[in-house]
């Protein structure tokens, strides 16, 4: 098992044992960012190529300054942005319905009541642009300006597409639980 | 024991639970990337790797070798390459000698080939043209070694010949026509003689615009696609080209004759004929029905006074004037009503078939049946040798298929007897035997 100093390394210099090593250590994490981006795995595993691609080949430009994992990330992440860009004309446009019935406020729920799979299906039921919004904000830690940045949006339009996505991922949180609670309740 | 209930927001529930989510990816990416990383670093220029770059040179510097080398079989100096060849025409006196002779040679090819090496060694980054220029010295070097004159340079692949050059100069002399052709226009295939009406060239060249050329002086020439042609005399002297004259052919196209008779087996002189057109390009008609009468409808019905074979003729004449015509002789063979019956038949051994049959199926041979014409009323009847009656159809599609009761008939010799009526009324009556082939065996 090599260190990530020695993967580096390795990957600077084209060395095929340490681009595997890489490969193997990282990509289950890489490709669960990747997931939270676009729902069809192969898609996911498209962007994870392109990621890993950069990755191999700019390996000289991580400084060593900061975690290395973070550096993967941020690359990922842009490599789900650059592929969000490159897709948006062919993506069928969906508005979501207006959700009047969420009740305002803070709802909390305890964490581990869902699954990830569940929280990975809720995510891949949003509209493209709010999944984007709320990944890069909630999951990221994006600000909002950074995010109008990257996505060519309006900040504010960053902010309601944040708040939008937040009360219709609330909405299916609930029915989710709903659903789970009666199934505990016939139990 | 109850799970410690700890309250979150949504935002903090997703990072919590999904920033650190492995999913392993399917084992087919891995492969795929690692083609692709592969690819990208071929592609990428790197000193230390083999890239497109350094393929692409090698190649480039082979081909220059390989050029070179099979360029420099016109000089017999350096065809090293064929000495085995050479070995085998020559009588056994003189492969002796140019064994002998041969050596030497040998000896300066060998150094030819260490000079090409040293030359590319040199400078392994070279640009082509470079490289090319320092393979030629080396070339030249080699000659000179040999003690050869060098003259496969000057009509080898490195000296550009600029014979063709002065066929380009001179300018174009159009509107007076040279030449004459025995029409400017015709049908397909259009067969055309053409003058060269000139007295004052050394050599001519005709191109009839439809691919093909000539250097005859007064060339024949067929066209068989319809079209335009450009045809164009050019004259040359000793100067080169003299004078070039054109003029443009048309060739029209030629209409198609096809037409077919229905009904397909008629009777004469029962069945009205009707005669259905097929032509193409035509805009006249002219019916020959071979009775001595003619029509000029596109598509005539005619009516024959008595029985008989007849030649039916329909030419087409297009727009342009062009024809095309069909012919065709005793068009009503076969016409003539008959019944007629096999003298033996094989039964499927599989099983009863009905006696349904059709000319086309391989059931035919299977079943005995007549082959007939104009048959309108039809009673068969197959007897036993001891004359006792087993079949008997009233309609001509069924036929004997070889069962009587389901059972298979034992093989041997039956009697048929058929009556009935032609079309035209005439009564027929027919006897006679068959042999009902079994495959026991």
């Amino acid at each position: 098992m090599m260190s990530d100093l020695q993967i580096i390394k390795g990957c600077a210099r084209h060395e095929r044992k340490a681009q595997q090593e890489l490969y193997e250590k990282y990509s289950g994490l890489l490709l669960g960012i990747c997931m939270r981006y676009v729902g069809d795995k192969a898609e996911a595993e498209d962007i994870l190529q392109e990621s890993f691609l950069k990755i191999f080949f700019n390996i000289r430009e991580f400084s060593g300054a900061g975690s290395f994992t973070g550096w993967l990330r941020k690359i990922t992440v842009n490599s789900a942005i650059t592929h969000y860009h490159k897709n948006l004309k062919y993506r069928y446009h969906v508005e979501v319905e207006d959700f009047v019935s969420v009740e305002p406020g803070i709802m909390s729920f305890e964490d581990d009541y869902f699954t990830s799979d569940e929280l990975y299906k809720v995510l891949n039921e949003l509209p493209a642009g709010y999944r984007m919004v709320f990944n890069l904000y909630a999951v990221e830690g994006y600000k909002h300006r950074e995010i109008a940045e990257r996505l060519k949006i309006d900040t504010n339009t960053s902010k309601s597409q944040y708040s939008r996505a937040k009360a219709v991922i609330r909405y299916k949180l609930e029915k989710l639980r709903k659903i789970k609670g009666n199934y505990s309740d016939n139990d | 024991l109850k799970a410690k209930k700890h309250d979150i927001s949504v935002g903090e529930l997703f990072r919590q639970k999904l920033e650190g989510v492995e999913i392993p990816p399917e084992a087919s990416v891995s492969s795929k990337l690692m083609r692709r990383i592969a690819m990208k670093e071929f592609l990428n220029f790197n000193p230390f790797r083999l890239n497109i770059y350094y393929l692409g040179f090698a190649l480039l510097t082979i081909i220059t070798a390989i050029i070179l080398i099979f360029g420099s079989e016109n000089s017999d100096q350096l065809n090293f390459l064929n000495i085995p060849r050479d070995l085998q025409t020559d009588s056994s006196v003189n492969r002796v000698d140019r064994t002998v002779n041969q050596k030497p040679e040998t000896l300066d090819s060998k150094e030819f080939v260490q000079e090409i090496i040293r030359a590319i060694d040199k400078s392994p980054l070279a640009s082509p043209a470079d490289t090319l220029r320092k393979l030629r010295s080396a070339i030249n070097l080699g000659v000179t070694n040999a003690d050869v004159n060098n003259s496969f340079m000057k009509d080898g692949l490195f000296s550009a010949t600029s014979g063709d050059r002065t066929k380009l100069q001179g300018g174009f002399k159009s509107g007076k026509t040279l030449f004459e052709s025995t029409a400017s226009e015709g049908c397909t295939p259009l067969k055309l003689q053409f003058y060269n009406k000139s007295d004052s060239f050394d050599s001519c060249k005709w191109t009839f615009g439809d691919g093909g050329y000539s250097d005859e002086i007064n060339p024949e020439w067929i066209f068989d696609v319809a079209g335009e042609y450009k045809v164009i005399l050019e004259l040359f002297g000793t100067e080169g080209l003299n004078e070039t004259s054109s003029a443009t052919i048309i060739v029209f196209p030629k209409p198609l004759a096809r037409f077919e008779i229905i009904p397909v087996k008629a009777v004469l002189p029962d069945d009205e004929i009707q005669y259905i057109n097929y032509s193409t390009n035509a805009m006249h008609y002219n019916w020959d029905f071979g009775d001595g009468s003619t029509s000029d409808l596109f598509e005539p019905r005619h009516k024959y006074a008595k029985t008989g074979n007849y030649n039916v003729r329909l030419i087409v004449t297009s727009a342009y004037g062009c024809t095309d015509s069909l012919f065709v002789r005793n068009a009503f063979s076969g016409s003539e009503y008959f019944i007629n019956f096999p003298n033996a038949f094989i039964p499927n051994s599989q099983g009863p078939l009905g006696g349904y049959y059709s000319s086309t199926s391989d059931e035919s041979a299977q079943i005995f049946h007549p082959a007939f014409n104009g048959v309108s009323v039809y009673q068969l009847k197959i007897f036993s040798k001891q004359g006792i009656q087993i079949f008997e159809s009233r309609d001509l599609n069924i036929g004997w298929d070889g069962y009587l009761n389901g059972q298979l008939s034992a093989s041997g010799v039956y009697i048929w007897k058929v009556r009935g009526n032609f079309r035209n009324g005439e009564p027929f009556t027919r006897m006679g035997d068959v042999t009902l082939l079994g495959n026991d065996r």
